[in-house]
């Protein structure tokens, strides 16, 4: 070993990177995104969840007159950063708004629930009438864990003010998820990350190659136009996208007795389109690098920002506030939702379709982009 | 005969600009149909340009061309037109009737008619024994004739090949000679780039290129004859000095 040789390397490698201005961005920008993009997902709290309050308490009237609410105490001293609190009094009309996904759950209040907790708080014998009922979408854990934790805490504060020392109990009767797991949770949604993210890349990958290769060049100086070459790539990377899913969905439910209980096709659908959508991404991006390393280096951009959020790994309301407006411009969110609502919830057309709209909207707004800088390459 | 029906190819101040560098400038360039016309510069000359404007794949700047008979960008010439680009433009990952057939199946050819000249090219580039091989397992110049073949499996006009040589061992060489004077023969005209001198001694008539500039152009034997030179390489040194000496006159 000699050290003239080493530092002869050393320092070659070094010009090599830092000779390519984008390489050596790349180096200091993409781990400070990497960073700042964990830093910001994993310190959000859930917020602004969708609850309905329908409160049927009739309250206690004491013998001296005057009624007290319990239940409105607790509903006062619920967390309004967490709930975005709505009341209704119709009930029926509160669970279709959960069974439309407008609303993530209701939470009930009995006619005797204030009457059933100071009856118990007075005399111990007194069964444990008591209870909050929440019917609610469970298929999102973090989302049901937010607002039981929120309720719970309610009436821990409340009881707390009034010194009084009565059991009340929180009833779980969900519309969706029922029994779901974090796992039910996850599942559906890693299947249209891992379509993204392997389309995307591939995409990107070979497409760097077929303008280095010239074939590119060479099927377009023949009949092909930009159009048929991009339509072309659409069609298979979509097949490929619905096997991986047929895929990754047979070991999901065998391996991992994953909750499926809607049609399993509009999930295939809406992941197909997201494929499209994402082959095009793949080959904008491929207008950008020159050789197969500089394709690479946009890995982080590609992965880091859907990680965060498309709600695979957190739902949407657990990221914060201002970044959610981002949410609803990356494509793999539509189709997390779109997946999850057939599994965990059972939901048809009717109700994804608006899933569906989006991603064809970009699906055709990148193709329509990816023919363009095809078309801008003669230039 | 009017101009269309006599060449294949005809250009009128043709100009290309990459931001501010010109690499084709104003070029008057006219190839006779079923010639061999070789277009001879150092390497970035704008050789490779102008083949691509021809072949439609990039879009002039200023001027105008014709392409057996039609304009371009625009004329609908692509499926009489044959492009082996500089990069041999074929798919490694596939074996080499996989991309014979490809190229077969964009022109539109029927199956009989793709099997049918894939045998004959395999035949013609002696690539028989490989046809069912990966492309990315072959040697430098056995991919060279895969291209080649690759380009010809239409049976084009006209052939637009780019550097065709480059990386080609000498004996392979002349043997890529020998099929051009046979896709004459049979009819073909080619325009074809190359910076080796002593292999366009094989071309009907030569353009040397520099920097984007048509600065001579004639049969092999008149451009040694007009420069007094014995090698093409030394004629073309002679013109360009004289194109370098006329363009500092002219700045002057």
């Amino acid at each position: 070993m000699k050290f003239y040789r080493i530092m002869a390397i050393s320092r070659r490698v070094f010009r090599d990177v830092a000779n390519d201005k984008r390489s050596l961005a790349m180096l200091f920008l993409a781990p400070i995104f990497a960073m700042c993009v964990f830093g910001v997902a994993f310190s959000g709290d859930v917020e602004n969840v969708n609850v309905i309050i329908v409160n049927q308490d009739q309250g206690l009237t004491s013998p001296l007159g005057g009624t007290t609410y319990l239940s409105t105490e607790i509903i006062n001293n619920l967390n309004t950063t967490t709930l975005n609190i709505q009341n209704m009094t119709n009930l029926d009309e509160a669970r279709l708004k959960v069974e439309n996904g407008q609303s993530s759950a209701v939470i009930i209040f009995p006619e005797d629930f204030s009457k059933n907790a100071f009856l118990k708080s007075q005399n111990q014998s007194y069964p444990l009438n008591a209870e909050i009922i929440i019917e609610g979408d469970d298929s999102i854990t973090n989302i049901k864990n937010a607002i039981l934790k929120s309720v719970n805490q309610a009436i821990s504060d409340t009881l707390t003010e009034n010194g009084i020392t009565p059991a009340i109990k929180v009833t779980s009767d969900p519309i969706y998820g029922k029994d779901a797991e974090f796992i039910d949770f996850f599942v559906p949604g890693i299947l249209a990350f891992v379509v993204y993210l392997l389309t995307t890349i591939l995409t990107l990958i070979t497409f760097v190659g077929e303008r280095s290769n010239g074939t590119l060049e060479r099927v377009l100086a023949s009949p092909v136009t930009e159009g048929e070459v991009v339509t072309g790539y659409a069609i298979t990377f979509s097949t490929f996208g619905v096997l991986q899913v047929a895929l990754l969905m047979i070991i999901a439910i065998m391996v991992f007795n994953i909750m499926v209980v809607g049609n399993v096709i509009l999930a295939f659908f809406a992941v197909a389109i997201l494929a499209i959508a994402c082959q095009a991404l793949g080959i904008l991006l491929s207008s950008l690098a020159k050789r197969p390393e500089q394709a690479i280096q946009f890995f982080p951009f590609v992965i880091l920002p859907v990680f965060l959020l498309s709600g695979v790994f957190w739902p949407v309301q657990a990221i914060p506030y201002w970044l959610r407006p981002f949410s609803y411009i990356v494509p793999p969110t539509y189709a997390v939702d779109a997946c999850r609502a057939v599994m965990l919830k059972g939901w048809g057309l009717d109700k994804i379709w608006p899933d569906l709209l989006a991603l064809l909207i970009f699906a055709l707004f990148f193709l329509f982009l990816a023919v363009w800088t095809l078309k801008r390459g003669k230039k | 005969m009017t101009l269309e029906n006599e060449y294949a190819i005809l250009t009128n101040h043709l100009t290309k600009k990459f931001k501010d560098f010109i690499a084709v400038n104003d070029l008057d360039l006219k190839v006779k149909k079923g010639e061999i016309y070789g277009l001879l510069g150092p390497n970035g000359a704008g050789k490779t340009t102008i083949i691509k404007m021809l072949a439609s794949i990039r879009n002039p700047t200023k001027g105008k061309a014709s392409v057996l008979g039609e304009e371009i960008p625009d004329g609908n010439i692509a499926s009489k037109i044959g492009y082996m680009p500089q990069e041999t433009g074929i798919y490694l990952g596939l074996t080499v009737d996989q991309n014979m057939k490809f190229y077969g199946r964009i022109f539109n050819l029927k199956r009989e008619e793709i099997e049918k000249r894939e045998d004959e090219l395999l035949k013609f580039v002696d690539l028989e024994d490989w046809k069912y091989e990966m492309v990315e397992n072959l040697s430098g110049g056995m991919k060279h004739r895969v291209s080649l073949a690759c380009t010809l499996i239409h049976q084009p006009e006209l052939l637009f090949l780019d550097e065709p040589t480059v990386g080609v061992d000498p004996e392979l060489r002349e043997s890529f000679w020998k099929y051009f004077q046979q896709l004459k023969e049979n009819g073909a005209t080619i325009l074809i780039t190359t910076h080796y001198m002593d292999e366009a001694r094989h071309c009907d008539r030569i353009g040397f290129i520099q920097r984007g500039k048509l600065i001579a152009e004639d049969t092999p034997a008149n451009l040694l004859k007009n420069s007094g030179k014995d090698s093409l390489e030394d004629a073309f040194l002679l013109f360009s000095r004289k194109e370098d000496k006329d363009l500092k006159e002219v700045m002057a």
